[in-house]
């Protein structure tokens, strides 16, 4: 049935030493900065003399460009440069794309024939300020020959729709099914089987820092130096400076401190390529910092859009059999990532159940929206709900518990392999599940639940999920989706460079590192001191742009932690044997019979004969002629860390391999209440617990558990990207993109459980996006545990007031 | 034709200030480009996510939506006037005690807030501190954190007044 | 989302204000009061005036001040104030209580009663409370003052009586310190009502003497509820029934637009319930107050 290489995980590693700095939640080196007003976003970096962007965007949902007249806008007050789809398309190549067919789906950084969204840029106007960019954006005329538009994706699926991308032929960017074990013989012999219809409407990122970069052209070079808040994937900026129609050594991205991000600044490249673009056509450093609506309308980085026909088999006892996944997904106007988001979710498709077959058929639909990108989760938290949903479900059909249920199907023993090829390395589910049933008070709300329906006729619900959050992803999940891909990627590095300077200094060099929040500098910090016994705020640490710098692909599926500690732990066992030696040399020992001790190299056991890293440093940097010839000056070392644990996937692609192993897992259980006469759910108490193995930092790995959480809630209640029948943007802007404030987001209980990875640098996983992975599914299931006894359940998200309504409504239920 | 200007004089963080401005200049591009201090930033540009505030006359305002000409007169304070000789200001150390701040892109906004808001009530419920800062969105922590610096830092600023009389 | 230029001005005098208005007409002026709701429209380009009038340093614009059974309030007022008010509080607690719902604190400490009333959103808390409440609201123009009762005050979406060379500069709210309930609902807190009811309920005894209702987010301006004011004229004050069915007559007939928040079916089921809810606050604290 597969043919993959089961032998190639790495060694199991020993995890018994004591950490002194590793697990301490100490106050995050980053903070001072930002907390004095000095953080050095992106619009901080303005200097006098830039120019600024400004772009004009469609009103259309899909038209043709007739005509546009830019002579009155170049002539308006200020104004250095009006640039149009059209010239954009002779001054640059499309913008990366890692889709299925690009060349039939193209994209560019502005629409040249035609606009495919409501927001699409069609022009921009470079000017002194960006007032006076503004102004000129009025002055340009457009001429719109107005298209059919295509909003619903099934719609977009049928024969006959307008067509978004006319190259293309059709809507549908890709489709395939997968099967994985023996789907037809499990629901065969299945006592159940459970079938639903599920949807997933958009919401995205939306950080309170929008996406921005300052770019300069250099003429006597002919090379391009762009700040901004986005980097990600070094190794494929060739790509980028293929749109911009130079080299790959002339193009350098440095990383700027971004404010927040979620996923919707990785690999956002077009705001750079306007800048870039604009620079090169003025002469002049130019700035391009998208709005607010510009971040709504135009990012490139809406969240999934799902349709969901699942069938879940199930056998009397509740044992889980097979589940047949049937999505398709609104991709928008493009498709930069491809499939990617059904990836993250094969990563971890069964959830943390023993289900033993799986098919899966994605089609991507093309519609007339933005399109979509990456939000924290990519796709897995979407599985997640609904998983758990059919999970709820299949409960209730059966007349079993629902806790029962999920215990009953629980994998207990790792690693384990899914039916697609991941593997779970290690985990604890009972435990996770147990700690939450505690902290949530569990037997108590059920107590209240019961007492406050019969008693003041109010609707309390409890919702309970156990699922994955899965890190650390390979590049095998860009190209398993095609049986020839054009490019079998497997690389995913990420760098570190330590250099000791003469006083046993220490600073870490982080490449194309982006800082969104997440917290890469007290990581390394953390890192560098348990190595090196100094402190963490010794360490200084710096921030290096792409060109001249070692490979980098970013954070993106919470491979942060783990990649710069592997990457640390590389350098810093350079670093050490380096200094083995040397201390050796000084002290005339065997290298053998040295130790590290206490920040420096003692001969074993004897603390007397010492050099300490400081002491080894200076020799190194000063005193040549007292080491042998072949050991060079100074002390730095890089590392170049590999993504740890990948297998190829098999030929028939009945397997993909091992892509995304570093599993971690949450429970959470929300206690809702539901106003049955307004739609409006609010929190009663709200328990979670993850395991994301061994914490760096608990404070900062639970403040994105809390926040991971919130923006959950935004998406199961409140946020929502949404598109009327005609393809209007009606959420443009946030009067009407709700993000959840103090008062919609409840106080979580928060429980850590750690089941350390046995694969990774002191056991450590990925663990930045799980809120997000599981509140969802968590709130749409305490929702409907609260409706129960009215008929009443909810399979759409967001649970709008008027999607509660409308459904209490449809069963005689409202007034 | 060069567009007309307005002459305003306000303080900020103590400073006197006179300066020539478009009317139509929001009081946040003024802060943050004519008197150089970036840290107040720029989250909707429509008065609704708070990231802009500022406080004028030592109440709380969306500088995103107000014109630096509604200013003249006013005293004006950003986040960079809080700290004092390199002290950090009891809410920013409390802040970075207990991790209220992620990004930190809402953070000066959510400080002058906090201070408005513990200089109306110094001795605030976690329940009163949470329902006040619902006026700044934060994308990053959930805001239990930030409950939790601004409980700390009331306590801390109590004690020191007590500790003064 | 930087505004369009304009021409500005920042008059001292009442008079300077409306000759200004007079003397660039062609400009499409507007006044500038606290600019809570113009400035964003501007910033989106959706409001491009080419003159703006800025009230703050004109004399007189704003205090409160009680004159026998009238509460008179300046036009520029800002909400933190009326908030505050330990007079507002006694004399005119529905303004209160609505003042407090309005956006957050950073809006209401820059936000005028006078902006609100003359913006005339739809779904804004204070003209529901002019029209519940009787209020007179007194405009300047180059003819000299006059009087506009709230019931004639809203003409439409974001419309008023006002004429292009009036000012709003004072609002005249009759006393009533007895039941009041501003209650709404929003989708998230402190945002925009979706649905917003004003109450105040006059007990005799305990029967209801006279009920005053006005709705948000139901109607192109916001309305009384006249016919629901009908029905619980006279009725018994702890009699739940009575407020169900005013809450029905008063949705009667409605057809609310919908939106991407609210349906018209949603809207009318909210409005039904808040004024039931509104009602029964109302009544509540006319009955504690005895």
């Amino acid at each position: 049935m597969t043919t993959a290489n089961r032998a190639d995980a790495p060694p199991v590693r020993d995890h018994s030493a004591k950490r002194r700095w590793v697990g301490q939640s100490i106050r995050r080196v980053e903070d001072p900065k930002f907390l004095l007003g000095r953080g050095g976003y992106i619009a901080d970096r303005i200097t006098p003399g830039t120019l600024h962007a400004a772009v004009l965007r469609s009103p259309h949902p899909h038209a043709r460009i007739l005509r546009i007249e830019t002579a009155q806008a170049l002539a308006a007050p200020g104004v250095h440069a009006v640039i149009t789809g059209a010239d954009a398309a002779e001054l640059c190549n499309p913008m990366p794309d890692f889709g299925p067919d690009p060349a039939r789906h193209t994209w560019r950084c502005l629409a040249a024939d035609k606009v495919r969204y409501v927001g699409e840029g069609v022009a921009v106007v470079v000017a002194d300020s960006r007032y006076l960019a503004e102004d000129a954006l009025e002055l340009i005329e457009v001429e719109y020959e107005p298209l059919p538009a295509v909003v619903d994706p099934e719609r977009a699926l049928a024969d006959g729709a307008p067509l978004v991308h006319e190259a293309l032929e059709s809507n549908c960017a890709y489709e395939r099914s997968f099967d994985f074990g023996d789907v037809e013989r499990d629901f065969a012999e299945a006592d159940l089987v459970v079938r639903d219809r599920l949807r997933w409407h958009r919401s995205g990122g939306q950080p309170l820092e929008t996406v921005g970069a300052i770019a300069e052209y250099d003429l006597g070079t002919g090379s391009f130096t762009i700040d901004t808040n986005t980097l990600s994937f070094t190794s494929y900026l060739f790509m980028a400076a293929n749109t911009l129609k130079v080299p790959a050594n002339k193009l350098d991205i440095r990383p700027v401190p971004a404010g927040g991000s979620f996923g919707s600044k990785l690999f956002a490249n077009k705001p750079a390529v306007i800048a870039a673009m604009c620079s090169r056509a003025t002469g002049r450093k130019v700035a391009y910092l998208e709005d607010r609506v510009d971040n709504i309308s135009n990012c490139d980085h809406h969240g999934s859009d799902r349709i969901y026909e699942v069938e879940l088999a199930m056998m009397r006892d509740g044992t889980m059999r097979s589940i047949k996944i049937d999505v398709i997904d609104d991709y928008g106007a493009y498709i930069q990532f491809g499939v990617g988001h059904h990836g993250n979710a094969l990563a971890q498709v069964v959830g943390p159940y023993t289900i033993g077959s799986v098919r899966y058929r994605v089609r991507a639909a093309l519609t007339n929206k933005n399109q979509q990108g990456a939000y924290r989760g990519f796709g897995s938290e979407v599985n997640n709900w609904m998983l758990e949903q059919m999970v709820d479900k299949a409960a209730r059909e059966l007349d079993l518990d629902p806790v029962a249920v999920r215990r009953k199907n629980f994998i207990r023993e790792f690693p384990h392999f899914i039916p697609t090829g991941n593997v779970y390395d290690s985990g604890d589910y009972d435990r996770v599940l147990d700690k939450a049933l505690e902290l949530a008070d569990y037997s108590h709300w059920r107590a209240e639940q019961k007492r406050l329906r019969e008693e003041e006729g109010r609707y309390i619900g409890i919702g309970l999920i156990s699922a994955q959050e899965r890190s650390v992803f390979s590049a095998t999940e860009f190209w398993f989706w095609f049986d020839d891909p054009g490019a079998p990627v497997t690389s995913t590095p990420e760098s570190v460079s330590l250099k000791v300077d003469a006083t046993g200094g220490i600073t870490a060099i982080l490449y194309s590192c982006a800082f969104w929040g997440n917290s890469p500098e007290t990581m390394v910090a953390q890192f560098v001191a348990e190595e090196f016994d100094c402190s963490p705020y010794d360490v200084s640490i710096v921030y290096h742009g792409s060109r001249d710098g070692l490979p980098a692909t970013g954070p993106g599926g919470s491979r942060t932690t783990v990649m710069l500690a592997g990457a640390v732990e590389g350098a810093a066992g350079k670093i050490k044997e380096k200094a083995r030696r040397a201390a050796a040399h000084l002290l005339e020992i065997d290298p053998d019979d040295m130790e590290w001790s206490e920040g420096g190299f003692q001969v074993k056991g004897d603390p007397e004969r010492k050099k300490s890293l400081a002491e080894i440093a200076i020799a190194l940097h000063l005193f040549k002629h007292s080491f042998p010839a072949d050991m060079e000056s100074g002390l730095d070392e890089s590392k170049v860390f590999d993504h740890p644990y990948t297998t190829m996937p098999s030929a028939d692609r009945k397997d993909l391999g091992v892509f995304y192993p570093f599993m971690g897992h949450a429970c959470h259980v929300p206690v809702v209440e539901v106003d049955i006469e307004t739609g409006a759910v609010t929190f009663l108490h709200y328990a979670a617990v993850h395991d994301c193995g061994t914490l760096v930092n608990p404070r900062s790995l639970a403040g994105h558990i809390v926040g991971g959480t919130a923006q959950g809630i935004g998406t199961a209640l409140y946020e929502e990207f949404v598109y009327d029948d005609d393809g209007q943007l009606l959420s443009s802007s946030f009067l009407d993109y709700l993000i959840p404030s103090a008062m919609e987001v409840p106080e979580l209980v928060i429980g850590h459980v750690e089941t350390p990875s046995p694969y990774t640098p002191y056991g450590v996983k990925g663990g930045g996006e799980g809120g997000r992975m599981m509140a969802p599914a968590a709130i749409n299931a305490a929702v409907n545990a609260a409706l129960y006894p009215l008929g009443v359940r909810l399979t759409e998200l967001p649970m709008t007031p008027e999607r509660i309504l409308s459904a209490l409504r449809a069963a005689g239920q409202a007034g | 034709m060069a567009p007309t200007t307005c002459t305003i004089s306000l303080t900020v963080n103590g400073h006197p200030h006179v300066a020539e401005v478009e009317p139509r200049r929001l009081l946040v591009d003024f802060l943050r480009e004519d008197l150089g201090l970036p840290g107040t930033h720029i989250g909707c540009e429509h008065g609704v996510c708070g990231t802009c505030t500022v406080l004028l006359n030592g109440a709380s305002i969306r500088s995103c939506i107000t014109f630096a000409v509604q200013a003249d007169g006013a005293e004006i304070s950003t986040v960079e006037g809080l700290a004092h000789d390199g002290e950090l200001h009891p809410l920013q150390d409390e802040f970075a005690a207990k991790q209220g701040l992620q990004c930190g892109y809402c953070t000066p906004g959510m400080l002058m807030r906090a201070c408005e808001i513990l200089a109306e009530n110094p001795d605030p419920t976690p329940a009163q501190v949470r329902s006040a800062i619902a006026s700044n969105l934060c994308r990053c922590t959930g805001y239990q954190f930030i409950t939790e610096a601004v409980i700390g830092a009331a306590a801390r600023m109590r004690a020191t007044k007590e500790a003064a009389s | 989302m930087k505004p369009p230029p304009f021409s500005y001005a920042a008059p001292t005098t009442l008079a300077e204000a409306v000759g200004l208005l007079t003397e660039h007409a062609e400009a499409e002026p507007r006044v500038l009061a606290g600019g809570q709701s113009l400035i964003p429209l501007m910033n989106f380009r959706l409001a491009k005036p080419g003159y703006l009038i800025d009230l703050r340093n004109v004399a007189g614009l704003s205090g409160i001040r009680r004159e026998g059974d009238i509460l008179v309030i300046g036009a520029m007022t800002r909400m933190s104030e009326l908030e505050r008010s330990p007079e507002v509080a006694v004399a005119a607690p529905l303004l209160a209580e609505a003042v407090g719902l309005v956006a957050h604190i950073p809006v209401r400490n820059r936000g005028t009663v006078g902006g609100s009333l003359a913006h005339a959103d739809p779904a804004a808390e204070l003209p529901a409370v002019a029209l519940a409440s009787d209020a007179d609201l007194v405009a300047a123009g180059p003819a000299g003052s006059r009087v506009i009762p709230a019931a004639e005050f809203l003409t439409g979406p974001f419309s008023t009586a006002l004429a292009p060379d009036e000012i709003l500069t004072e609002i005249r709210l009759p006393v009533w310190p007895g039941g009041h309930a501003f209650v709404e609902f929003s989708r998230i807190h402190a945002n925009f009502a979706v649905v917003g009811v004003a109450a105040l309920i006059d007990l005799d005894g305990d029967r209801i003497r006279r009920a005053a209702l006005a709705l948000t987010g139901v109607a192109p301006t916001a309305i009384r509820a006249t016919a629901a004011e009908g029905v619980l004229a006279g009725a018994g004050a702890a009699d739940v029934t009575a407020a169900a069915e005013a809450a029905g007559a008063a949705v009667e007939g409605l057809t609310p637009a919908g939106d991407l928040h609210a349906s018209p079916q949603t809207r009318i089921a909210l409005a039904r319930t808040y004024l039931r809810r509104g009602i029964e606050l109302a009544t509540s604290r006319a009955r504690n107050e005895r």
